[in-house]
């Protein structure tokens, strides 16, 4: 009486095959093609170890790193406040919700030559530009999270003597912080995204400034073994988005 | 105190409400809603009291009117002689028809956060929090989540916590109305027999005429809307009341004549409704 006995693989075999496969196809492709714009994964990954021990290299990646840093966190808090003030009231969130989600919509990538005649060829306008995309995730979240909330909830705990604070700090925020971590996750890489464009565009250090430089002299063996190493930065942020949100949706 | 109880017209007047009116503006923009017409009512402590009538009749504003939720357009409400402006969490406790549990908070938290938005001290809050949990017999899941309770429970939960602060007053604003019928017959019980242990004042809205006549000493009968106070019934059998009071000739006299009451009111607010909508 057994069924049909066909037992797929545990998804981590299929996993590893399709990524495999995938490798596989980089060498050869790597190997058929010019050098000049491609390079085979044996040879990203020798350049890997060379460029990443050039301490010009490093210097950018932690520049990088640091910029990220302090765009992500000016992103979240920046979002949390508007987010926070958009969902105050019924007359906030009708009039500014319409505005943000404009705003939210711009390619932004149109307006990087303004931020850099404003804030300058240094980190700042790199900060500034990697914030103006992690902000809008974070705020929409919040607004979505704060709307979300049980009105019964409130008036319950309004009637048992709750202050405004109260009702913030017990109801409001453990409400939010689900969706919070949610916007920080899609924040997190839309501020890699901006930092990077903009250190791109202006290019005068960074990891940016790099990918540049790599791809604009044919060395794609470096150009890619960089790739790798920011996808790899992107992919960490993102577990770590990932995890916080699950322990704080727990109850949902 | 000659009563066996301490209910009914011996016991002194804890909560007045005097000439009130309330108007809430229309939905749609234009005009107004009559929801309360000249509510006059006086409810001894200790006593069980239910409001029944059709639903929109203005119940609930009642409700939120003695809990100092909504401020009356005309007339006020008094507790204790005091006149309310405003939520009393000291003297007032509410039951909503939802539990209104933190999902995010086990049980014995969620009612240490109601302590805590109440001010009651912070170092009893825990114990205080324990013992109401054993008064309704929830304390083995103290620590459980809401969602991993059967309605019933959380409703109990909710009782639990409005029992934990301790207030005079009891607001229960249909309490039962998610619960499947067996359920509600017991935890009618328990309540039954909570208010012979504890001296609690409760309003209870209920569209169940079985529960009000089992539960009350008096039952209100609205009007539909605008909401006025139709008649008043009286039920005289002492706390706590067995099941057999049910079957009882006492209590299907009391129920029919709840019903007859209703009735016309039921379908005066059906129409009201038809015209709205043609
Ligand atoms: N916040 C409000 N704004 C406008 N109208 C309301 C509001 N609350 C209640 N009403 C209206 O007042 C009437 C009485 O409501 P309510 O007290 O909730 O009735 P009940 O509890 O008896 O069903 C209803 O017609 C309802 O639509
Ligand atoms: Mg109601």
């Amino acid at each position: 009486m057994t069924p049909l006995s066909f037992r797929s693989p545990p998804p981590w075999v299929s996993r590893a095959l399709v990524i495999l496969l995938l490798l596989v196809l980089w060498e050869i492709l790597g190997r058929m093609g010019s050098q000049l714009f491609f390079s085979p994964l044996s040879m990203v990954a020798t350049s890997g170890v060379t460029i990443f021990a050039d301490r010009e290299v490093l210097e950018a990646l932690r520049t990088t790193a640091w910029i990220l840093a302090i765009g992500f966190g000016l992103s979240v808090c920046i979002g949390l406040v508007l987010g926070l003030a958009v969902a105050m009231s019924r007359f906030t969130y009708q009039t500014f919700l319409p505005v943000l989600l404009l705003l939210y919509a711009i390619p932004q990538i149109t307006v990087l030559p303004i931020f850099v005649l404003y804030f300058g060829s240094g980190p700042a306008s790199k900060i500034a530009f990697g914030v103006s995309h992690g902000l809008f995730p974070i705020a929409v979240s919040v607004v979505a999270g704060v709307q979300g909330i049980k009105p019964l909830l409130v008036t319950s705990a309004i009637s048992m003597g709750a202050t405004r604070w109260q009702i913030f700090r017990r109801i409001t925020l453990p409400y939010l912080a689900p969706s919070l971590f949610t916007g920080m996750r899609l924040a997190s890489t839309a501020t890699l995204l901006g930092v990077l464009l903009a250190e791109l565009y202006v290019s005068s250090g960074g990891v940016g400034h790099f990918t540049r430089r790599f791809g604009e002299s044919f060395q794609p063996d470096k150009l890619y073994a960089l790739i790798a190493a920011l996808s790899l930065m992107a992919i960490l942020i993102n577990e770590t988005m990932r995890m916080l949100e699950r322990r704080f949706s727990r109850w949902t | 105190m000659t009563n066996e109880t301490g209910r009914g017209a011996m016991a002194e007047t804890l909560i007045k409400v005097e000439d009130v009116s309330h108007v809430f503006p229309a939905p749609d923009g234009g005009g107004e809603v009559i929801a309360l017409e000249g509510i006059d009512i006086e409810i001894g402590r200790g006593e069980m009291v239910s409001l029944i009538g059709p639903s929109g009749c203005g119940k609930s504003t009642l409700l939120n009117v003695i809990g100092g939720m909504i401020a009356p357009s005309q007339g006020a409400a008094l507790i204790g002689g005091a006149r309310v402006r405003g939520p009393r969490p000291k003297e007032v406790a509410y039951i909503f028809q939802e539990s209104a549990l933190l999902p995010w908070a086990t049980i014995l938290d969620n009612i240490k956060v109601s302590l805590e938005f109440q001010k009651a001290p912070r170092a009893t809050r825990d114990q205080v929090a324990r013992e109401a949990l054993k008064a309704v017999g929830l304390d083995a899941f103290a620590t459980s989540y809401p969602h991993q309770l059967s309605g019933g429970m959380k409703q109990r939960a909710a009782l639990a916590r409005a029992l934990s602060l301790r207030t005079d007053v009891l607001l229960m604003d249909e309490p039962f109305a998610a619960l499947d019928e067996q359920t509600r017959m017991i935890f009618s019980e328990d309540l039954s027999r909570l208010l012979a242990n504890e001296r609690k004042t409760i309003l209870l809205v209920t569209h169940s005429l079985a529960e009000a006549v089992f539960l009350s000493d008096r039952i209100f009968v609205f009007t539909s809307r605008p909401g006025r106070i139709k008649a008043v019934l009286e039920v005289d059998e002492p706390h706590p009341r067995s099941p057999a009071f049910m079957t009882s000739p006492k209590f299907n006299d009391l129920r029919n004549r709840l019903y007859e009451l209703l009735r016309d009111e039921v379908l005066a607010a059906i129409g009201k409704d038809r015209q709205g909508l043609a």
